[in-house]
């Protein structure tokens, strides 16, 4: 009875604090760093461990709640752990000058071209499938 | 003085300082932001900007600041993992559309790589610092995967990347403005194909289905790419 109530007494405590779902989301990456080095499979080790997440919630061993908040807050917070590895510009110096600047244009270009042709072609691919599969209500 | 000279070679006293300002720096920088959304006071434009006039005014390398705030990029890791609650979210909504959702995948990868090269080769590059532009679109991980094994420099690639993400997800705003989309579908997977994390940051500011369509698209790219990347490099060479 009392390990009963010290599971329920548990589970609210993890469902309710922010700090020990980061902690949990932590534990999960590791894990998956893990498997990724032990399997040597070419996969990141975040990547495997989102999958071991993906697979726990669907078979309902692990419940949204346990982890919504501190997911919420990684994912609010994702700039924060890019910003050290903008730095390395600092390490290129022959990018200040001309070539740098031809190769911004290469990155702006090339990723608004990326992104018109990738939303037209889904765009375009999800009306094609609304029209032809019935694919329940459209999604607007 | 000596005071000084002690906490600038202990190691401690440099990560929590390097730390501290980045993160302060970054908070100061989205605060910033909210009260003033132009799209050149991004958070992650003028907080690495500030950082860098202090380490050149420190006279610290790249080196040392990376190795005092390398913590910070680790935790993209459970980051990662944290994609998965979203995604589990929309499971209804992405059991429907996967088709189509792979196909923007393919399509949109199809493109990252044709358009670098091409725009690269327009403007007169070649070697590695062309095949160095290719995987760009990816989220970083994934990408300076790609990049070594079809021979470029992954540690060039990481910045292009990083490139990528702070302008895409300024870039996307604007594009999404400018082209005629309906589905949800679609202005997710403009997000995390075009500017992968940051990409993926912007779209969850713009709606909680975009961003989850955008995470997904984000990790379905990178998979997709990794698993070519061993054929995508013997085709180069």
């Amino acid at each position: 009875m009392t390990t009963r109530r010290f599971a329920i007494n548990a589970r609210r405590g993890l469902d309710l604090s922010r700090p020990l779902q980061i902690a949990l989301l932590c534990v999960f990456w590791l894990a998956g760093e893990a498997v990724a080095r032990t399997t040597e499979i070419p996969v990141p080790g975040g990547i495997v461990g989102m999958f071991i997440v993906l697979a726990l919630l669907a078979s309902g061993r692990l419940s949204l709640l346990s982890m919504r908040r501190g997911a919420n807050w990684f994912l609010a917070e994702m700039l924060l752990f890019f910003i050290p590895a903008v730095l390395a510009i600092m390490d290129h110096q022959e990018l200040m000058g001309w070539l740098g600047l031809k190769v911004l244009v290469v990155i702006l270009a090339g990723t608004i071209i990326v992104m018109s042709v990738t939303a037209l072609a889904v765009d375009l691919c999800f009306r094609w499938r609304s029209a032809h599969v019935h694919a329940g209500p459209a999604l607007d | 003085m000596s005071m000084l000279v002690l906490l600038s070679t202990n190691p401690i006293a440099l990560t929590v300082f390097w730390s501290a300002a980045t993160i302060g720096l970054y908070f100061a920088a989205k605060r910033l932001y909210r009260l003033w959304p132009r799209w050149w006071l991004t958070p992650l434009g003028v907080a690495p900007l500030l950082l860098i006039a202090i380490t050149l005014s420190c006279h610290t390398s790249y080196h040392d600041y990376f190795r005092s705030t390398q913590w910070l990029v680790l935790l993209l890791g459970p980051t990662t993992v944290a994609f998965a609650i979203p995604i589990y979210e929309q499971r209804a909504l992405i059991r429907r559309h996967w088709p189509v959702l792979a196909a923007g995948v393919l399509v949109g990868s199809g493109t990252a790589m044709v358009s670098a090269w091409g725009l690269a080769s327009l403007l007169g590059m070649s070697g590695s610092l062309r095949l160095s532009l290719l995987p760009r679109s990816m989220s970083t991980p994934f990408a300076m995967a790609v990049s070594g094994d079809i021979g470029g420099v992954p540690d060039l690639t990481a910045v292009f990347v990083v490139f990528t993400g702070v302008f895409g997800a300024a870039l996307g705003e604007a594009v999404l403005y400018c082209l005629p989309l309906r589905s949800v579908l679609a202005r997710g997977a403009l997000f995390g194909m075009g500017a992968h994390g940051a990409g993926v940051a912007k779209a969850h500011q713009i709606g909680r289905e975009e961003g989850s369509i955008a995470g997904l698209v984000m990790v379905m790219v990178g998979l997709v790419n990794v698993l070519a990347a061993p054929l995508l490099g013997y085709a180069l060479h």
